[in-house]
């Protein structure tokens, strides 16, 4: 990842300023968003399903402990292996042991987020474990040398121009004159290629949507069906996802199932949905031997009763970023992080720390539209509040921001003086204006390089109220 | 101390407010199932077919493979060997495990009105594997196996012993991953038949 959230101020000045991502980013709203309008239309009683939805994730937030104990012990049952890892660091060399028992060289992947979040795959190659992305998008960015760029859509950033080429590059040995300029070219040429590399692979790394306690099984939504060749062809099946995933049961899965697929992609359900409960069992004629599951900490507990702890019902829809409009402005990359948009917002600063992601809760213009959309309804807004709270506490804070917002401060609990404060304030802002409205000021150069402000005309709001009466 | 139970005392260091256990979620039933089932699978762009018995099988898949320049060959799990193959003159019937562009049959025990979503265990007859390397598949369900909610499904599944793998197959591979564009046919089959027994 070249990206730092550090540099977010500066990746997202660049991002406005690049033309073929204006034109990826315009499909937020005629593509996501409009599915996802339409899929809840459709469905009879949204709001209900939204609300049970709260309750099923937050129950199993309350009971996370003996949920994931119990899911635990119902996969050695079915003949699997759990593994606990604190962090990042711990998450990679529990998936090496496994690859390196297993003799494995080659792995092929389906989508996984954690793995992204705890940088997997640069970690296998430089110990010799080459992988391969399977999921179309991912497939795109691993070829790139770039992360995925959003959370359900990993190329989201790219037009298919841009496709083509990659895949020109990358797929040299097949004949250059070969056309790609249509989307079924791609996608057919993505399934050539890729169909050789399951079939050829000795373990197989896939995240889950869901853990569901009572069975011991890992719920995986995809509509590709790379996850499922990436279970069942090779010897091994790793399933790498984060510890908050988890909840009571597979009654539970269906029910947060019905918001998932239509919040992300406006489908009533995914072409696939699979419950992967173990390895391959007496019966099957198919599937692994071996199955594993990493649970994967990295910063989520210490979530767990703070008033961030909500951000743990995530389902990862992405519904929030597609209704976002600081990320349908700067696009995944800006952010350098795995989470981006209105949940990374209020993720990041969780998991990565609030000195090096504070620029993330701050670019959020607090519109709501994220927590309106939000399907396990996280108070996202709330949440950036507290990251933003944290970071003026700490003092990490720019000193001309906690200096601005001292005297703003002082002058607020001081009705009288800020009476007249404001009173002078509007007077001077009129005296400053042409046409009514202020176009420039000392302070404030790059608010006032692209706007304008209205200048105020008369009595402050203070005035007026009072004449109310 | 171990990350296993320094994660677990972590949590209940730290443990939230308690939540009361969920209500039961009831999603709305379908008033006519076998109707939503198919109305539903054609909205996710699988084909469906009535057909009078399971013996009419073989002829439909002659026909379908026809209609969509297909080779007549088509892959069959063991339990589906029984099937009057024999009246579907010029068929052929394979055993082994389909590739990228061939045809495949199966029987799908259940299936979802709500969504018309076909229900799958991993077992003896059924491989698993199958669903996702064919290029065509050719489901048959009973009409009488389609219930309205996942949630029914799992209770028969949970009735006999949950399988390692369930897979809930709608409708044929896609990706919207390339300019968020449907195409179908990403990884697992182009295209999906779905033949309906009627009781």
């Amino acid at each position: 990842m070249t990206a730092d959230p550090r540099s977010f101020p500066e990746t997202s000045r660049a991002a406005l300023r690049d033309p073929g991502l204006r034109i990826a980013l315009g499909r937020l709203r005629t593509h996501f968003a409009l599915g996802r309008a339409q899929a809840v239309e459709r469905y009879p009683d949204w709001e209900a399903l939204r609300e049970s939805s709260r309750a099923i994730r937050d129950y199993a937030l309350a009971h996370l402990d003996t949920l994931l104990l119990r899911f635990e012990q119902n996969v050695y049952a079915s003949g699997g292996h759990v593994h606990w890892a604190r962090d990042a660091k711990e998450a990679r060399e529990i998936v090496l042991a496994i690859l390196r028992k297993a003799d494995a060289r080659t792995v092929i992947k389906g989508k996984s987020m954690v793995s992204e979040e705890v940088g997997l795959n640069d970690f296998l190659a430089a110990n010799g474990i080459e992988t391969v992305e399977t999921d179309l998008g991912e497939y795109i960015v691993q070829l790139r040398r770039e992360p995925p760029s959003h959370i359900i859509a990993p190329a989201f950033h790219l037009n298919k121009e841009d496709v083509a080429r990659t895949f020109r590059d990358a797929h040299n040995t097949l004949d250059p004159e070969r056309p790609l300029s249509e989307r079924s070219d791609l996608v057919a040429e993505a399934r050539r290629v890729l169909r050789a590399r399951f079939e050829s692979a000795d373990a197989g790394i896939t995240g889950a949507n869901f853990l569901t306690a009572s069975e011991g099984a890992a719920v995986l939504v995809t509509n590709e069906g790379n996850g499922d060749l990436t279970r069942l062809l090779p010897k091994t099946h790793i399933v790498l996802t984060g510890l908050e995933k988890i909840v009571a049961s597979m009654e539970h899965a269906a029910v947060l199932l019905r918001l998932l697929t239509r919040s992300a992609t406006g489908q009533d359900i995914s072409s696939y949905v699979t419950v992967m409960k173990g390895p391959r069992a007496g019966a099957d004629s198919d599937g692994g031997k071996n199955f594993h599951v990493v649970l994967v900490d990295n910063g989520r507990t210490p979530l767990l009763g703070t008033e961030a702890e909500e951000v743990l019902r995530c389902i990862r829809c992405a519904a929030c970023l597609n209704h976002c409009p600081v990320y349908a402005a700067v696009g995944g990359h800006a952010y350098g992080a795995t989470y981006t948009g209105p949940i990374g917002a209020a993720l990041n600063p969780g998991l990565m720390g609030v000195q090096v992601a504070r620029h993330h809760a701050n670019a959020s213009t607090f519109c709501g539209r994220c927590a309106e959309v939000c399907p396990v309804k996280i108070p996202l807004p709330k949440i950036m509040r507290y990251w933003r709270a944290r970071e003026y506490a700490s003092g990490v804070a720019p000193r001309g921001m906690t200096a601005s917002l001292g005297v703003w401060a002082f002058v607020a609990k001081r009705p009288t003086f800020y009476a007249v404060a404001t009173l002078i304030a509007a007077r001077l802002l009129k005296l400053l204006s042409r046409n009514g409205q202020v176009h420039q000021l000392p302070i404030m150069r790059n608010w006032f390089a692209v706007r304008d402000f209205p200048a105020p005309q008369g009595r402050t709001f203070q005035q007026l109220w009072a004449k109310r009466g | 101390m171990n990350a296993r139970s320094e994660i677990l005392s972590a949590i209940r260091a730290r443990q939230v407010t308690s939540a009361p256990a969920p209500p039961d979620y009831h999603a709305p039933t379908p008033a006519d199932l076998v109707q939503a089932f198919a109305d539903h699978a054609q909205l996710a762009n699988a084909e469906v077919r009535f057909i009078d018995s399971e013996a009419d099988t073989p002829g439909t898949i002659a026909d379908l493979l026809r209609a969509r320049n297909f080779p007549a060959v088509v892959h069959v799990p063991p339990s589906c060997m029984s099937l009057p193959w024999h009246i579907a003159p010029g068929l052929t019937v394979e055993a082994t495990s389909p590739g990228p562009d061939d045809a495949a049959m199966a029987i799908a025990p259940f299936g979802i009105a709500e969504t018309g979503t076909l229900a799958y265990p991993s077992g003896t007859d059924s491989p698993a594997s199958w669903h996702f390397c064919a290029g065509f598949e050719i489901a048959v369900l009973r009409a009488a196996a389609i219930l309205p909610h996942m949630e029914n499904v799992i209770a028969c599944f949970k009735a006999g012993g949950l399988p390692s793998t369930i897979n809930f197959v709608t409708g044929p591979s896609r990706t919207g991953d390339i300019e968020q564009t449907l195409e179908l046919g990403a990884h697992g089959p182009k295209a999906l038949a779905i033949l309906i027994v009627k009781d």
